[in-house]
């Protein structure tokens, strides 16, 4: 991992959380709003395989959960998870392929806020399955894919993959599959 | 991976147990003291963008003056609605018991940051917290009646949950002497009158509010809701009851804490 990725993507994530946050909690339709905080271990599992995917996401999703109500820690759970399943499931597709990345931002986000709402609920918050879930994936979905292009290359700026393929693992602990 | 996955779980872990969320609640107030001065000023800034796309009516400060009209407003319904709880006897008989009611309650009025920031829950962000003398466990009234209660106090800001989140529970009191329990069920659902027994004398309308039972989470006789439908089911052991808010959820941007703490 380098020390200059790593404080870009962190400035990334700061940026998508003052748009979360600001922005886009006035963007409401049903009363739900988007979620972009998923689209960062996607985008990054989709540039740099999934154990990236797995460590952006957990950092990411645990930046989030100092700002929620929500049990702390939970959305860093399922930001790894989705950033790991993200990266596995695509690791045989063409990341140049025009439908990727919408894609795996729509099935992606979805995902991530069903396992994030049926995790909270297990974890003893009951209400956070009492929700129009139809509303939410359909705000969710739009918004990831309308997204998911502009995250991706703030993103592979942060990561550093202009050129050259670069993950923020190790190649040595990549082999070892401890991430 | 498997270290991220046991990591987090373990934070959670920290976070729900009683005895270790200090330390997680902490956490999440060093990052609110530091996050929220820096989101405020974002806000600052693209806020009068959105003004101006959302028309010149409610630019500025016309828009922060209706607000707080409405508040004004809705404060007046809250004291005229309290009047129906409020007779003499009633209040002599509270302050006999030494109970504490709204009126002579200190409050705090406060600004909300942020509603509903999460899908998941239902809450606001208040901007008063410990240092206002703002706590967990405080009730927050305003446009009309009860709003919430205070989850999750920071140095500066407070976490608020609606009477609609689905934790929500309130205890209250209507009629001559009956009792029950409101139960929020999320959004866009009707919240439900519980644990009222069957064929309890009721009428559509009728208000409830907190009750004045001992240990209670609020202090008496702040309006919670009115009955919006009820039916009595055969064999049920509890009346149907749906209720709808006394406060007008919808406007939230002015609120008052009540600085009233439940009896430990």
């Amino acid at each position: 991992m380098t020390g200059r990725s790593t404080l870009r993507v962190a400035l990334v994530a700061l940026l998508l959380l003052v748009v979360q946050s600001t922005a886009l909690l006035s963007v409401r339709a049903g009363g739900v709003h988007p979620d972009i905080v998923w689209l960062l271990p996607i985008t990054a599992s989709l540039l740099a395989g999934p154990e990236t995917g797995a460590i952006v996401g957990f950092w990411s999703g645990l930046a989030f959960d100092l700002v929620l109500p929500t049990p702390f820690g939970l959305g860093a759970l399922v930001g790894c998870l989705l950033g790991y399943s993200t990266g596995a499931a695509t690791a045989a597709v063409d990341k140049r392929a025009v439908w990727l990345k919408p894609v795996a931002a729509v099935f992606g986000s979805v995902a991530a806020d069903m396992l994030f709402s049926v995790l909270g609920a297990i974890f003893g918050q009951q209400q956070m399955v009492q929700i129009d879930f139809f509303s939410l994936f359909v705000v969710v979905a739009v918004s990831s894919a309308l997204l998911v292009l502009p995250v991706n290359r703030l993103m592979r700026w942060a990561l550093g993959t202009d050129g050259n393929r670069r993950s923020l693992v190790s190649a040595h602990s990549t082999e070892s599959g401890i991430w | 991976m498997v270290v991220l996955v046991v990591l987090s779980l373990t934070i959670i872990s920290v976070d729900l147990n009683g005895r270790t969320h200090n330390i997680t609640s902490g956490i999440k107030s060093v990052a609110n003291e530091v996050y929220s001065p820096f989101r405020q000023a974002v806000v600052d800034i693209i806020s009068p963008i959105g003004d101006f796309f959302a028309g010149a009516v409610h630019y500025g400060t016309v828009r922060s003056e209706n607000q707080q009209l409405r508040a004004t407003v809705a404060r007046l319904r809250a004291a005229r609605a309290e009047r129906g709880f409020d007779s003499n006897e009633l209040r002599n008989l509270l302050a006999l018991q030494h109970l504490p009611y709204l009126n002579s309650l200190p409050t705090v009025t406060a600004e909300s940051q942020e509603i509903d920031s999460s899908n998941f829950t239902l809450t606001i962000t208040i901007d008063k917290g410990r240092a206002d003398g703002v706590d967990a466990g405080m009730p927050v009234v305003g446009a009309g009646g009860l709003v919430g209660q205070v989850i999750q106090s920071f140095h500066h800001t407070s976490v608020v949950r609606l009477i609609t989140d689905g934790q929500s529970k309130v205890g209250v009191t209507f009629g001559p002497s009956y009792t029950g329990t409101i139960d929020g069920q999320g959004p866009g659902n009707p919240m439900t009158a519980d644990l009222v027994t069957p064929h309890t004398p009721l009428h559509k309308g009728e208000k409830m509010f907190t009750s004045s039972l001992d240990a209670a989470a609020f202090p008496p006789g702040i309006p919670v809701a009115r009955v919006t439908s009820f039916h009595n089911s055969a064999g049920a052991g509890q009346e149907s009851i749906a209720v709808t808010p006394m406060a007008d959820l919808s406007q939230l941007a002015y609120v008052d804490v009540v600085l009233w703490e439940p009896a430990a």
